[in-house]
């Protein structure tokens, strides 16, 4: 089964809010998707619903699996890493990893006693007493440790130095991601992430706007910085967004040939950053 | 391998690919020796392993690097060799034209720079 996770009309309503409407999507094994959004936008409501933490419509299969009834299979397969730091602070490290060997049938003790050594996480420590970036490193051991098929991160570094995020995504590289796995993680930090990442999925107000691999982005959309005199030509192209730089501007096409606009100028792939602030904008 | 800082006008791959074969030129990493791990090296860039993949498949098709089963990737025997000429091949047909072109543009003249650069040579 390559197909990890796949949505079909999922939505979801909080009262006479919709978060959200209809969207499809699928998480192919091997791949680190992003899912990137402003607050809001129902990036944490998909998260939830993957992991069974909330009700929704629509189709949703994780695994193979429904969530909503199938919670406690799925996750024997699934870790997940939130933004809000879940282990109490009077949680001795050994106490973390005694509870997770006793509840997680595939959680590996010796790797993550392996794990926690190249730290200077002790296990007699307390999570309180631990730095906000010792206790990510404990998250990252635990979940790390636990043979999962899917890994979801909720902006698991959130709060963190950039020392501590570089190490965080640098362990995920080489102790845990492989072809056999994939990881759904959302980040606003998007421009630290955006070289790892195979797919990209944007949401905004409940709906999908971009759902793309990054092969695909890089071939769909260019940037280009036109000279004043090229710039009725640029237009004429339909530019997804336009914006001043240094008095030029420079224009993002989206399915626009590289011949057509290597003659208005020099040609750039536009960054995630900038990738997003454009689909936020589009339409309004 | 020391630090890259990517640009946006070329697929990742690609540039790290070039980087590859500028280390090999530079004797950096000599032909027969291993080059690091996909998994090593997508860790060191926090890059994507498949974007690695690529440009060592590149690699490996261009007979620059070689799949040893088991082992790792490794630089094949007469890849600095190979990649030397290609690049002087590279060098005379691509990039010395424009020199030239822009040498005449500017209206010097080449054998005078020619000499300029030996005289100077020898007076030290």
């Amino acid at each position: 089964m390559s197909t990890l996770i796949e949505a079909k009309g999922l939505s979801k309503s909080y009262g006479s809010h919709q978060a959200l409407k209809s969207v499809d999507f699928k998480v192919e094994r091997g791949r680190i998707v992003g899912l990137v959004g402003p607050n809001g936008a129902g990036k944490t409501t998909i998260l939830k619903a993957i992991l069974g933490l909330t009700s929704y419509e629509g189709d949703l299969t994780v695994l193979g699996m429904n969530p909503e009834r199938q919670r406690h299979q799925i996750m024997q397969k699934v870790s997940f890493i939130a933004d809000v730091a879940v282990l109490p602070g009077w949680l001795k490290v050994a106490n973390a990893l005694e509870f997770v060997t006793e509840v997680h049938p595939n959680f590996n003790l010796e790797r993550a006693k392996y794990f926690l050594g190249k730290t200077n996480i002790s296990m007699d420590a307390k999570v309180k007493q631990l730095s906000k970036g010792m206790v990510a490193q404990l998250h990252l051991a635990l979940v790390m440790s636990i043979e999962a098929e899917l890994l979801v991160l909720d902006e698991p570094t959130l709060g963190l130095d950039i020392l501590y995020r570089k190490e965080f995504y640098n362990q995920l590289l080489t102790e845990f991601f492989d072809e056999g796995r994939s990881i759904l993680v959302t980040t606003h930090q998007i421009e630290e992430i955006e070289n790892l990442l195979t797919d990209l999925i944007f949401i905004r107000d409940g709906n999908i706007v971009l759902n793309a691999t990054m092969d695909e982005v890089t071939n769909d959309y260019i940037e280009v910085m036109v000279s004043k005199d090229n710039i009725a030509q640029a237009e004429a192209l339909n530019p997804v967004m336009s914006r001043d730089v240094f008095g030029r501007k420079v224009y993002l096409f989206q399915g626009v040939s590289r011949e057509q606009l290597e003659v208005l100028g020099e040609l750039h792939s536009p960054s995630v950053a900038d990738l997003f602030v454009a689909k936020m904008k589009e339409g309004k | 391998m020391t630090t890259i800082t990517w640009n946006d006008q070329q697929p990742i791959f690609r540039q790290l690919k070039e980087k590859v074969i500028e280390l090999i030129i530079d004797g950096e990493v000599s032909d027969g020796e291993a080059v690091p791990s996909v998994r090593q090296v997508a860790a060191d860039y926090q890059i994507n392993p498949l974007t690695v993949s690529k440009a060592y498949q590149e690699l490996v098709d261009e007979s620059i690097l070689e799949k040893r089963r088991g082992l790792g990737m490794f630089v094949t025997e007469s890849a600095r060799e190979h990649l030397i000429e290609s690049e002087k091949k590279h060098f005379l047909e691509v990039e010395w034209p424009k020199i030239l072109e822009r040498i005449e543009r500017l209206g010097m003249n080449l054998q005078s720079l020619v000499n300029n650069n030996t005289s100077t040579g020898e007076d030290k």
